[in-house]
């Protein structure tokens, strides 16, 4: 039992040793079909193959780790010839053609059709890649492109760009979502809050052409809104958060305080990014990370660490893999991850696979070296501004295409590329997300004029369609439905009674007042943790939004949720009880954007009855902001 | 057996888990299912009861030569602070102050010799880390609690049941936020989450209306929410799918809260001497309320003695009378667990596994070969009581007590040092191997994997954990 194996560290192959050649009698028939390598290959190799074999491993001189080494052989010669699986050893053993060899050593042997699957995979060229069949010919550009343009009656590119899509996809475009929907969506976007009645009737009331296009500017002007809604994005990505693993004891430091200046500020992404690379004592908590006590495996030191949570969030490379071993469900190699995990050390680190010291030292490197190098004989700071540099270089195209592809996903509900943490697979409009990465660029990095682009476009006006899983590849129908985040639904909930927090964990900088606190400035409780605010320890990217039965239950009977209704409840209480019909009607425009229909009025009338008390207007407002309507933009 | 679940209500739920999961999108799922053996199970039910904090093998269920306290008494000397007793089992003997369990050592399994990981600081939140996942933290993904494994590749036994029920810890402790790290399911997701009931003394509370709100009124705000939800206009808001879902969750909660199931959490529904029986503490309780719910067909169950730093099992001084105290807290409920088990017919498919993330010694830190921080002040030589215990942490070998569920009655695995240090010297249990003889007795295969990223994450670590097969009859 290797005990030093580290997570994640797989597939490493049996031994094979010998070499046989030539056609034999009795073996399996390869199976028909194109074979998908993550599917039908990968699983098996990983299951039957790698139990002898831990990711450092090569018993026999031969390993799987990538298609490089398994072309290579064993130390006894060539184990798999491309494109000839009758030929090739690999396909002889496991077949048990040789009762001296065969493999894998133990029970059960593989059936007819793994061997069929296995002989496919051969013959169709041993294809190499985890990503879906319909992707395996893409090669994700590095450069920025600037695709026209196409002409057309819309005005947003972005509409422009998706006419002809839509076009070539026979997709029948619905009619535009309402003006009541629309403010709803688009306050909840920007601002993270629901459009207060007032807000709402004016907006209505407004017969101007361009309303929709002036509302989403009032919006975005509303800086302290815009920076309350999109810190909860950014605290997920940078995993910033007011307390968890590692406070204890100084191994961990918060970066709220800049953050929320940075996104108040609108400060522009490009030094947005560069700052946080390389960082002052106010926002180094993002690459310090989290410092643990005792040892810890190789590939989990600050260092690293940094690297990897540098290139997902900036980046769009997932380096999870490739900080322990070769990756062999992306491009990334070992020596990547150290090449950049280097810029975070004093010294340059010996490189450790799967925590088995190597003896070589890692070159000091960029992801893509093409782009420029880092001086490794510079103290750690000057190696962080050459990183800073390179990762928001012009002609880093990867750079603008992952924080465009993050914006379009926030506000879609889906990324023009999937998923969001590799940015090497296919886009489904690549010239929609080159353009926009560029046309960002070229904005100065200005975070709100893509945002902006974005939710003025009639596709961010569409209603909203879940693609069904089934089609492959997908194809844009519309904005996926989202569900409100944890704390959109918390402040939702309190602006709806007007009872907010009273007390909170960050004092808003340069704000006369700190009121009202809304939920992402609260510690994380069962309730807010239930609604989906992940555990900051690891980044994210995506929150889920699945319901699921626990969180229904802290929603039904919790006792966070129950004391925030009573509050609630009393607050509407409290001056004089109003009217059954003014409390539904205003409760329904508020939550809703529109008033309850008879029927809606008539059980809402029957949860009030007999009189209007705390109990029937906790149990309204329960009954309200659980309604999949309103969890739901 | 006073459970039973028709076949049609499995594929209810069984279906409704599938179109959840497909629904999520990029929800973790399944490789390689296919080829992985089916295992047939030898247990339906797993509770882990956890001594939190670090219970010392000599002083519990691995006695070494007895020392009294005296003044001036060099460190080194003593190895148990208490004298042995003899257990149901001859050749097994077992520390003063835990005889009730002596009686019922005939039903069980005991491993003596479980190794620790090597963290190269001892650290109760990682160690407990790595024995709840199955991973050494720090980890890149978010690994799944063994109870969050077990409810995603199992699901509940009885439908209205929580698949992962999480008994007596709190949260409003020290490192309670590590604590929160591994009480997670992780990247799998929260639909296989704990269910906490922190205070087993009120586990009602975990399945009654809000506090203040009648079961009618309870019943009424839920109706009048579905005739809600059906008036309101599913269609112009998106697809049908989200009124669905969450609907569906809505469902799953409140038939909990009103099955028969919900009457398992209630204590005060048991006779007062099987209550008092019970009832040495939280702990003990928690044993109580655990035998009801295996009762109502309940999956993974967790009942800690609680973590909180130096409380409990983290003796740093004092040790040998808190461990009079410990002992109490779980010696009778833990037996009686076993017997009313027994009692019921229900032992043989509900595996128990006592168990602690490392043990103690006197004058060990870490393992013996290694030269970790030291971590406690003991002096060598005693000077007053509160010196008397096993006040430093130990993790090469660590007592692991089982019962039920297929495992051998009154077998002994491994072997400890008679001196110190009390190392394991033969069948070393490491946990991957612990923790695939309990995935194993469930049915489950150390290989089974959840896909993340692109990567499979194997139930045990890297798939490679074995099932060790002496435990099993």
């Amino acid at each position: 039992m290797n005990l030093r194996t580290p997570i994640l560290c797989l597939f490493a192959v049996t031994a094979i040793t010998g070499a046989g050649a030539g056609e034999k009698p009795g073996l399996p028939p390869p199976n028909a079909g194109n074979i998908d390598f993550a599917t039908d290959i990968h699983p098996l190799l990983e299951a039957r193959c790698a139990s002898c074999h831990g990711g450092g491993k090569s018993r026999g001189g031969f390993s799987i780790e990538s298609r490089e080494t398994l072309l290579k052989g064993s130390e006894t010669g060539p184990v798999v010839i491309e494109g000839k699986s009758a030929e090739s050893r690999l396909i002889h053993v496991v077949a048990g053609l040789d009762p001296d060899v065969v493999m894998p050593p133990k029970e059960p042997r593989l059936t007819p059709e793994e061997v069929g699957a296995l002989r496919a995979w051969i013959d169709q060229g041993l294809p190499w890649t985890l990503t879906a069949t319909a992707a395996l010919a893409w090669t994700p550009p590095l450069e920025p492109r600037r695709p026209a343009v196409p002409e057309g009656p819309q005005d947003n590119p972005v509409d422009r760009f998706l006419d002809p899509y839509r076009a070539a996809h026979s997709v029948v475009s619905p009619p535009p979502i309402s003006d009541a929907q629309f403010a709803r969506r688009a306050h909840l976007d920007i601002v993270g809050l629901l459009p207060s009645v007032k807000e709402l009737e004016a907006f209505r009331a407004d017969t101007a052409p361009d309303k929709r296009e002036k509302l989403i500017d009032r919006l975005l002007e509303n800086r302290q809104g815009y920076a309350e809604n999109w810190i909860s994005f950014w605290n997920d990505s940078l995993r910033n958060d007011f307390q968890g693993t590692g406070y204890i004891d100084g191994g961990r430091k918060q970066i709220t305080a800049w953050l929320y200046q940075a996104l108040y500020d609108n400060l522009p992404y490009d030094q947005f990014v560069a700052q946080l690379v390389n960082p002052t004592s106010a926002n180094e908590g993002f690459v310090n990370g989290i410092v643990w006590r005792g040892t810890v495996s190789a590939a989990e030191t600050p260092a690293m660490q940094a690297a990897r949570n540098v290139s997902q969030v900036f980046l769009g490379v997932n380096l999870k893999c490739a900080s322990c071993h070769d990756s062999f469900v992306n491009e990334w190699k070992l020596a990547d991850a150290y090449g950049l995990a280097n810029v975070f050390s004093d010294t340059p680190l010996e490189m450790v696979r799967c925590d088995v010291p190597q003896g070589t030292m890692a070159d000091t490197k960029f992801l893509w070296p093409q782009l420029g190098t880092i001086d490794p004989g510079r103290p750690v700071a000057g190696k962080r501004v050459q990183l800073a540099r390179l990762i928001t270089s012009e002609t880093n195209g990867r750079f603008t295409r992952t924080l465009v592809n993050r914006l379009w996903a926030k506000l879609m509900g889906r990324g023009l590329v999937e998923p969001l943490e590799d940015m090497a697979m296919e886009p489904w409009h690549a010239d929609l997300l080159d353009w926009l990465a560029t046309d960002f660029a070229d904005h100065g990095y200005d975070l709100k004029h893509t945002l902006r682009t974005i939710v003025n476009s009639n596709a961010y006006r569409m209603p909203t369609v879940r693609a069904d899983p089934k089609e492959i590849p997908y194809v844009f129908r519309g904005p996926e439905p989202r569900r409100l985040s944890s704390e959109q639904f918390l402040d939702a909930l309190a602006s709806l009674t007007g009872t907010w927090p009273e007390a909170a964990q960050f004092n808003l900088p340069n704000a006369p007042q700190q009121q009202p606190v809304r939920a992402w400035r609260l510690n994380a409780d069962p309730l807010s943790r239930a609604l989906g605010r992940p555990n900051r320890e690891q980044l994210s990217l995506k929150r889920d939004e699945q319901p699921t039965t626990l969180q229904a239950l802290e929603i039904a009977n919790g006792a966070t949720l129950a004391s925030l209704l009573d509050r609630g409840a009393a607050r509407i209480l409290k001056d004089e009880p109003p009217h059954p019909d003014d409390l539904i009607e205003r409760i329904y425009l508020h939550a809703l954007q529109r008033l309850p229909s008879n029927e809606e009025r008539e059980v809402a009338e029957s949860i009030l009855a007999p009189h209007v008390d705390s109990e029937g207007v906790e149990d309204l407002l329960w009954a309200l902001v659980v309604l999949p309507e309103f969890q739901y933009l | 057996m006073n459970y039973r679940f028709s076949r049609r209500d499995f594929l209810k739920t069984a279906g409704a888990a599938t179109l959840s999961a497909l629904a999520a999108g990029y929800a973790p799922r399944t490789r390689a299912e296919e080829a992985i053996e089916p295992i047939t199970p030898t247990a339906d039910t797993l509770i882990v009861l956890w001594m939190a904090g670090g219970m010392a093998h000599t002083e519990t269920f691995d006695p070494k030569r007895h020392t009294a306290f005296e003044t001036g008494l060099a460190s080194d000397k003593v190895l148990s602070t208490f004298q042995p007793i003899d257990t149901a089992v001859d050749h097994i003997k077992f520390s003063e102050g835990l005889e009730n369990l002596a009686k019922v050592m005939d039903r069980g399994t005991l491993i003596r010799t479980y190794t620790g990981a090597d963290l190269g600081f001892i650290l109760h939140s990682r160690h407990q880390y790595h024995w709840h996942t199955g991973y050494e933290p720090p980890q890149s993904v978010a690994c799944p609690h063994i109870g969050a494994v077990i409810a995603r590749t199992l699901g509940p036994l009885n439908p209205d049941m929580p698949a992962f029920i999480d008994i007596g810890q709190r949260f409003e402790v020290g490192e309670s936020e590590e604590l929160k790290a591994f009480h997670t399911a992780g990247f799998l997701g929260t639909e296989y989450g704990p269910f906490f009931i922190p205070n087993p003394e009120d586990s009602q509370a975990a399945v009654r209306p809000p506090a203040g709100m009648t079961p009618a009124r309870f019943q009424n705000r839920y109706k009048a929410y579905k005739a809600l939800a059906e008036a309101g206009p599913i269609g112009q808001m998106g697809s049908a799918y989200q009124q669905e879902s969450l609907l569906r969750a809505l469902d799953n909660a409140h038939r909990l809260l009103n099955s028969p199931a919900a009457t398992a959490f209630d204590l005060s529904m048991e006779p007062k001497e099987v209550y008092d029986r019970y009832n040495t503490g939280r702990f003990g309780l928690g044993c109580l309320l655990a035998r009801r719910l295996v009762e109502q067909g309940a999956r993974f169950i967790e009942v800690t003695t609680e973590y909180e730093p130096f409380k409990n099992w983290d003796t740093h001084e004092n040790g040998h009378t808190r461990l009079v105290e410990m002992k109490r807290l779980i010696d009778a409920p833990v037996a009686q667990l076993v017997l009313d088990l027994e009692e019921r017919g229900l032992l043989d498919r509900t595996l128990i596994v006592l168990a602690s993330e490392f043990s103690r010694d006197m004058v060990t830190e870490g393992k013996p070969e290694k030269l970790v921080k030291d971590q406690v002040e003991v002096p060598p030589i005693m000077t007053e009581p509160k010196h008397y215990g096993m006040h430093r942490h130990f993790t090469d070998a660590g007592s692991v007590l089982l019962f039920g569920g297929g495992v051998k009655k009154g077998y002994l695995h491994g072997l400890t040092a008679d001196e110190r240090p009390c190392k394991t010297i033969e069948k070393p249990v490491i946990l991957s191997d612990l923790h695939a003889s309990l995935y194993q007795a469930l049915g489950i295969s150390p290989r089974t994997n959840y896909e993340i990223e692109s990567r499979p994450f194997y139930v045990t670590k890297d798939g490679l954990g074995t099932p060790i097969t002496e435990l099993f009859a």
